[in-house]
């Protein structure tokens, strides 16, 4: 009997020991490699790498590049991310779920894709640019800081949008009434009341949006390499496929500098979000608190939703009728049309292995996701489970850092990750769905636990105590339950891991490309047909997916509806999150 | 004219009609207190009175102003009011001190000095007794003080017309029976006019000059506590306020009688004439004497509750389950056999007490 329980609590602890060390192994070890790699010289360490790369006066224009464009972007994407918000969450607009769709779709959609249709609206040749040079007016050139902080604001304006809305629906309209009974009229008491309150939402906001553009890697590999414009995260990218004797080592410094700019921005985040007022209702307040005039409420949604059509629909449009065209800048015209480049990607071999490569590795990762973050979200909400916390917070980590930093540690550290081991995954798909799973992991986490704390533990229980053993506590009560919210936010795991270029552009082998490396490669040889036709493609396939997710969203809450069952009320499930996007 | 004045309110949300004709006169300084089940339009019309609702008919008015008509609508924060809600609405992001400078920051209060502004604020701090609590933020305050604070918000500007929307359902029991003292305080300190919105016709009873007794947007009886307790006017007032019993029988003139062996007589003085038209007649549980002779209505105890000071059983009887409430002496068991009695006599010196002020005490406007 003394025997047994001993046997039991050190096999505990040594599983656990177990488990930590593989988490370390995993999450943590990449990153310390990563920063050894810094510091490694010829002889012994130092710093001598920091000082040479900070001598240099690209290095400070990749690192002026990168706060420029982060910095102005964030208060273009504050700006209107802020301004949509409020109006969609208090006035009485009417088509606010199509507000909402189209402020959400340069979300939804792979930034390079979005900046591959603007690139085709303001090509050298294009209507628009013609247009513009007809009247007199000086062309507009993306391939520039401009244009690069331009498109980065656009795919940032939904993050500043959905967390700012959340809050501002969040806040009770007995704390406005209170404000007009003390005597302030309602413009005043938007002032002080809700927007005092929502003001750390801005800035979080804010921050996630800075953080989401240090970390981009499409936008300014699209926009900035071929142009010469640096900032650190293609500057990394430059010196990580380079063949210099220091490139290793110069991109490890320069990712240390990008990680210490992204880990700060995450702190900063999080003392924002913790200094927020708690409300005491978590409920979202949907009614409508802004009664505008019928004119003027005509006049601000007309404007809205034009400007959303213009800018967020009519780029993809463009580029949809790109890659229609028979040559590229023939013109619009009907005979001028084809299929015959959808016919061309249809028959290159490549192409169809990256769509499956990267349907294979999303939905690897995703399986993976699902069983190791529903069991540490178990684990970490039911019993309180160290070493579920610190898999947490590590793989938190492996998310906050920028994902060239990532894709760089991953290499340096699956080669050998330890002293003799060599598994020979480098150059395979294996590393990248590794990589997938170390990056996105933290997501399904989340999401799995916000599920988990839906399930009162008080129905566990009650199974239990009906005489239910483990196994058919998890089959008959959990799993039904979790079922739902859980592949919610594995269909979040799937997107951004479908269609994310950063890692593959560094871990994918000469033979495996993905869906966003194959657009980059037709992009980068100039080939922009082939890349509208794969763009489209690929629009095509993250529509899908997410129209069947709704569908089958609205079809089970119809059920529930049927069935009148309000124990579930409360468990909304999100299809959209702020901190999770293809970035 | 001085106080708070509502005619024909009527307010339709869509279809469903939330107040149907509404008028009521209220006096400067009074204390009233809308009674109603949730649902009944009480809520709705206080908030018609506050002006967050502007209602579809009808006029309210106050002193020689119109606040809502037809014509005008004076927007809430140009009303001299205060409010206080049951979810005590405070701001998470201001302090102590700040909720209670807010008002008087206002515009309404442009010509006020700081000196005589601080001078206030600390008054009202101290009145409430949040002196030491000021500089706390709303979540690092209990149930009570936050409710202090919400009504130190709403007295500071020293306005004519306090709302209070439900203030104390949010707290437990026994803080409620405290603050209910202090919400009277305040209001003898103030002098303000209040409208208090409440379900629980214990608080209503024990804080108002006046009760008025909703149901579905109508009133049913506007009155004094111990007039609406002791001479309820309708069958839902007497079952609402004073938990009243119908006793079945026919009227007979002025005496109401429960036929039988002996009959019973009831005295039929003050009831009012509705209960004479549904040949019923209300019985508040404390009227009925339990007892085991051979008079009185039979019944059968199905339930009791002791709560130490008294005996709440239930009793069927006529068909039907009546409340009565005896002290805590009177011990039966449940399933006993025993006959109800109407302790009449000192009922009707009350009531002959209420017959002489009855014109001041009822004032009703239909």
């Amino acid at each position: 009997m003394h025997d047994s329980r001993f046997i039991r609590y050190y096999g505990n602890r040594i599983l656990q020991a177990f488990f930590c060390f593989a988490v370390f192994l995993v999450f943590l070890a990449p990153l310390l490699r990563l920063l050894l790699m810094s510091v490694t010289e010829d002889a012994g360490y130092g710093f001598s790498h920091y000082a040479r790369l900070l001598g240099e006066e690209r290095t400070r224009l990749a690192v002026r590049n990168t706060l420029i464009v982060g910095a102005s972007s964030t208060a273009f994407s504050m700006l209107f991310g802020a301004t949509f918000a409020f109006l969609v969450a208090y006035a009485n607009l009417k088509r606010r779920r199509l507000a909402e769709l189209l402020i959400l779709l340069p979300f939804i959609i792979p930034s390079y894709i979005i900046t591959l249709s603007w690139t085709g609206i303001f090509s050298e040749n294009g209507a628009v640019n013609g247009w513009l040079s007809s009247a007199g007016l000086a062309p507009v050139n993306l391939y520039s800081l401009g244009g690069i902080i331009f498109v980065h604001g656009m795919c940032t304006i939904p993050i500043v949008y959905m967390i700012v809305k959340a809050m501002l629906r969040r806040i009770p309209v007995d704390l406005e009434e209170a404000s007009m009974a003390a005597g302030y009229s309602r413009r005043q008491t938007m002032l002080r009341i809700n927007l005092a309150l929502a003001a750390p939402a801005v800035a979080s906001g804010g921050i996630l949006s800075f953080l989401a553009t240090i970390d981009n890697f499409s936008i300014p590999a699209f926009l900035g390499i071929s142009s010469g414009i640096p900032v650190l995260s293609t500057y990394i990218y430059e010196k990580a496929i380079g063949f210099g004797p220091s490139s290793f080592s110069d991109a490890a410094v320069l990712s240390v500098l990008l990680s210490l700019l992204a880990v700060g921005g995450t702190l900063l985040e999080g003392f924002f979000v913790r200094r927020s007022p708690g409300l005491e209702s978590t409920g979202e307040d949907a009614s409508i608190r802004i009664e505008l005039p019928r004119r003027t409420r005509a006049w601000v949604e007309w404007t809205m939703l034009g400007g959303l059509m213009t800018f967020n629909i009519v780029p993809l449009l463009f580029m949809f009728l790109s890659a229609m065209q028979k040559r590229y800048g023939l013109g619009y015209a009907a005979d001028n049309l084809t299929v015959a480049n959808f016919r061309d990607l249809l028959a290159n071999a490549g192409v169809l292995r990256a769509v499956r490569t990267s349907i294979l590795l999303a939905g690897a990762a995703c399986a993976v996701c699902i069983v190791v973050g529903t069991a540490a979200a178990y684990l970490k909400i039911r019993k309180n489970n160290k070493a579920a916390k610190i898999l947490e917070k590590s793989a938190a980590l492996a998310y906050a850092i920028p994902g060239i930093v990532l894709a760089l540690a991953m290499i340096f550290h699956w080669v050998e990750p330890l002293p003799g081991v060599r598994p020979g995954i480098y150059g395979t798909m294996t590393i990248l769905a590794v990589a997938y799973v170390t990056r996105y992991l933290v997501l399904q986490i989340k999401g799995s636990v916000n599920a988990m704390l839906t399930v009162e533990p008080a129905l566990e229980e009650a199974a239990v105590a009906g005489g239910s053993g483990k196994i058919a506590v998890w089959v008959k009560i959990l799993l039904p339950l979790l079922a739902k919210p859980v592949l919610a936010s594995a269909f979040l795991v799937f997107i951004p891991a479908m269609t994310e270029l950063t890692l593959s552009s560094i871990l994918s082998a000469a033979g495996t490309k993905t869906i966003g490396l194959t657009v980059f490669s037709f992009q980068q040889a100039g080939d922009y047909s082939l890349a509208a036709a794969m763009s489209a493609v690929v629009v095509l396939l993250v529509l899908g997916a997410y129209g069947t997710a709704l569908l089958c969203k609205k079809f089970f809450e119809r059920q529930k509806e049927k069935k009148n069952d309000r124990t579930e009320a409360g468990a909304h499930i999100p299809l959209v999150r702020p901190d999770a996007g293809a970035r | 004219m001085t106080g708070l004045k509502l005619e024909h309110i009527s307010h339709w949300f869509g279809l469903t009609q939330a107040l149907d004709d509404v008028g009521v006169h209220i006096e400067e300084s009074e204390f009233v207190a809308i009674l109603g089940p949730s649902g009944c339009g009480k809520t709705t019309l206080l908030r018609v009175i506050g002006g967050f609702l502007r209602p579809s008919k009808g006029v309210v008015g106050f002193g020689d102003r119109i606040w809502s008509s037809p014509l005008v609508h004076v927007p809430v924060e140009r009303r001299d009011l205060g409010m206080v809600f049951q979810s005590f609405a405070l701001w998470p992001h201001m302090s102590v001190r700040a909720h209670v400078e807010f008002p008087l920051k206002s515009a309404r209060h442009r010509n006020l000095g700081p000196k005589e502004r601080k001078e206030r604020i600390d008054r009202t701090l101290e009145a409430t007794g949040l002196e030491s609590l000021q500089h706390r933020l709303p979540g690092e305050l209990s149930g009570g003080q936050r409710q202090r604070v919400s009504l130190a918000r709403a007295i500071v500007s020293k306005p004519s017309v306090l709302l209070m929307d439900e203030p104390l359902s949010a707290l437990d029991q026994e803080l409620r029976v405290e603050m209910r003292r202090e919400i009277q305080d305040i209001h003898r300190l103030t002098g303000a006019t209040v409208v208090y919105v409440t379900h629980d016709q214990g608080e209503a009873l024990a804080m108002a000059d006046r009760l008025i007794i909703m149901k579905d947007g109508r009133i049913e009886q506007a009155g004094t506590p111990r007039a609406v307790y002791l001479r309820p006017e309708t069958p839902f007032a007497a079952s609402f306020v004073s938990k009243c019993n119908f006793v079945k029988g026919t009227w007979q003139g002025k005496n109401f009688v429960v036929p039988g062996n002996p009959p019973l007589i009831f005295d039929g003085a003050g009831i009012a004439e509705v209960f004479r038209g549904m040949n019923i007649y209300p019985v508040r549980p404390e009227q009925f004497r339990i007892s085991k002779g051979d008079y009185g209505l039979e019944g059968r105890i199905a339930n009791k509750l002791y709560s130490g000071r008294e005996i709440h059983y239930s009793v069927r009887c006529q068909g039907e389950m009546f409340t009565v409430y005896t002290d805590s002496f009177q011990d039966y068991r449940p399933g006993e056999s025993v006959r109800l009695l109407f302790e009449g006599p000192d009922e009707d010196r009350e009531r002959n007490g209420l017959d002489k002020d009855g014109s001041m005490v009822y004032n009703r406007t239909a």
